[in-house]
């Protein structure tokens, strides 16, 4: 009998599950953990920290999962280390598996800048539960708080605090937030409906310095010298995959795990996917780690299938962001932001009174990028022309228009059309 | 009993884009199920099925219940999931945040956000109705319940 070994218990890990139960009934399933919680919601746990999700909502698959599946779940063990050559991993407290096909899907940590004070109790990433459950037992004791960084998962945490009663800064160094996925006008709209609800936004500013006690913060100084008082520093500078654990071995590695169209790394029986993974990348034409739940999902899905026999290709993720603060609905996908890049054209329209922002980006007649502010219903068709790499030059006046529809790009996409008869 | 496998099939010929079918749709899934209190109630119920005209033709665009739905392996809240036995697409609000994670994966632009309730718009094939609202509502028969192997013009 087979065994399969997956590192990792969520997005990615559990949908490579799935896909290998869904195929394979009988074969050894071990899934690793090194949280202690069975799987959850992630990005829910600002909604958690919020109160807007109760607790018995944020499991991502019920209790029963595991045992239904015949799945082995162990949690609170942490794989240090990946034996390629003898078929097996070793973990921190000794144990070691054998597997037979292996799974890495080890997902990513906060990245923590080297700020002076940054070890100090009171300052927090924000990816695990434990952390969520962390920062709630302090918050009766926090008047004020300071986010470090304006992407997506420092916003949302500023949200959570803010909806808990803390007064809540946002410190970003670049001029203006989430310019990991959004351009300057589309961030400006968003940054307006945070501050317009109370969260303030501190643009193009870095942190020098947090002040305070070893277990017990102040404030937090800033390069231009002033101090902003909080008791509570989260930070929310991106992440880094997790792929410490096949350091040193021949597994090849660049920001992520490499793998290539079928999700296999360069050794044939190990897979990766989700965050730790870096593959093909469909609308920057080369490897990129797109840290997202729904690439998590679709990677760990091609990942497991092939794990179970298949000869599935990927291929390659897109960058995709949805998102919601205060009733103002936004996506990006894709190429968002041409700075200096060459050879693109971008289309927009702005309609100030209804606050609707749309672009897209083409590179030689082809979808390659759009960001969407309060109007997003056009976003789903959007990500099939990126994805299906489709010549959209007979779409061009259509496509930012409010009717754009199915029925225009129907003749255009791959499946064949059945309803419409 | 209600066939689980029958879909909603569009005879495109027929269809003069005239939404009955997105009115009654509003009304079969409004509190009060009445079309004049409808209107009033405070969030309004939002049709689940959309006409789009493209080259003088009209399509009624509603969710499809696809056998690999691309908003199930999207929901980051575990809130859409695919019933194979009821072959459709099935959505636990009690557990949506809107995050509109759903409404940028599908591929038909068949969902859309409910800014007001934080729900998503999609259709559910009015599963506590013997069939579907937009059906019964077409002036022309455009729009066909039926299932697959049924399916003639
Ligand atoms: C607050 C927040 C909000 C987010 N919002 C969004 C959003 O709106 N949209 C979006 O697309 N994405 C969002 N994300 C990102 C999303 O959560 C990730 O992309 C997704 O969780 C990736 O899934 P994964 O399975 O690759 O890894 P992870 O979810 O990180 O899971 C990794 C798994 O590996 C295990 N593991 C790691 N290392 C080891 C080890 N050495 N030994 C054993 N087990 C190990 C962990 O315990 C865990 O089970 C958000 C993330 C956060 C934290």
């Amino acid at each position: 009998m087979k065994q399969f070994v997956i590192i990792g218990n969520s997005a990615a890990g559990l949908s490579a599950v799935e896909a290998i139960r869904s195929r394979d009934k009988d074969s050894k399933i071990i899934v690793l953990s090194d949280e202690e919680h069975p799987s959850y919601c992630r990005c829910l746990i600002s909604y958690y920290l919020a109160g807007d999700v109760k607790k018995e909502k944020i499991l991502y698959r019920p209790e029963s999962f595991y045992k239904d599946n015949n799945i082995e779940l162990i949690l609170n063990k942490k794989v240090t280390r990946v034996d390629p050559k003898k078929n097996r991993i070793v973990c921190q407290d000794k144990s070691a598996f054998d597997y037979d096909s292996l799974l890495i899907a080890t997902g990513a940590s906060p990245k923590f800048p080297d700020t002076k004070g940054i070890k100090k109790t009171g300052v927090f990433g924000f990816r695990t539960l434990k952390n969520t459950m962390d920062i709630d037992g302090l918050l009766a004791v926090t008047k004020s708080a300071c986010v470090l960084g304006g992407g997506l998962v420092g916003l949302k945490v500023a949200y959570a605090l803010k909806k808990r009663g803390v007064d809540v800064k946002v410190i970003v160094r670049s001029n203006q937030v989430l310019s990991q996925i959004l351009d300057p006008e589309a961030a400006g709209l968003v940054k307006k409906k945070l501050e317009d609800n109370g969260i303030e936004v501190v643009l193009g500013e870095g942190v020098s310095e947090i002040i305070g006690e070893e277990k017990e913060i102040k404030a937090v100084k800033l390069d231009s010298g002033k101090a902003i008082g909080a008791s509570l520093v989260i930070v929310g500078k991106g992440v880094s995959p997790n792929i410490d654990l096949v350091k040193n071995t021949d597994i090849k590695t660049g920001m992520g795990i490499i793998s290539g169209n079928t999700l296999a790394t360069n050794i044939e029986n190990i897979y990766t996917a989700g965050d730790c993974a870096e593959s093909f990348d469909l609308t920057l034409g080369k490897l990129a780690v797109n840290a997202l739940w729904p690439v998590a999902v679709e990677q760990g899905k091609v990942a497991g299938s092939n794990m179970a026999g298949e000869k599935i290709q990927y291929d390659g993720s897109v960058a995709m962001n949805s998102l919601e603060f205060f009733g103002l609905p936004t996506v990006s996908l894709g190429i968002y932001n041409l700075k200096d890049l060459q050879g693109y054209l971008e289309l927009k329209t702005y309609d100030r009174g209804a606050n609707v922002y749309k672009k897209v980006v083409l590179q030689n007649n082809l979808l390659v990028g759009a960001v969407l502010v309060g109007n997003i219903n056009s976003s789903g068709l959007f990500l099939k022309l990126i994805r299906e790499r489709i010549d959209v030059s007979t779409l061009r006046d259509k496509l930012l228009e409010d009717n754009f529809g199915y029925p225009d790009i129907m003749d255009l996409v791959k499946d064949k059309e059945k309803l419409y008869v | 009993m209600r066939s689980f496998m029958k879909k909603l099939y569009y005879d495109v010929k027929k269809c003069l884009g005239c939404k009955s079918c997105e009115l009654a749709c509003s009304l079969a899934h409004s509190l009060t199920q009445d079309i004049f209190k409808a209107i009033k109630e405070e969030k309004k119920s939002l049709p689940r099925k959309k006409v789009h005209s493209s080259k003088g033709n009209n399509y009624p665009v509603s969710c499809r219940h696809c056998k690999e739905p691309k908003c199930v392996d999207a929901c980051m809240a575990a809130a859409l999931y695919r019933d194979d036995q009821k072959d459709m697409v099935v959505y636990d609000q009690e557990r949506c945040v809107g995050c509109w994670m759903c409404v940028m994966s599908c591929p038909y632009g068949a969902i859309r956000p409910n800014i007001l309730t934080k729900l998503a718009i999609r259709c559910d094939k009015c599963q506590d109705k013997d069939e579907p609202a937009c059906v019964k509502a077409c002036p022309t028969g455009a729009i066909i319940w039926c299932e697959e192997a049924e399916v003639k013009v």
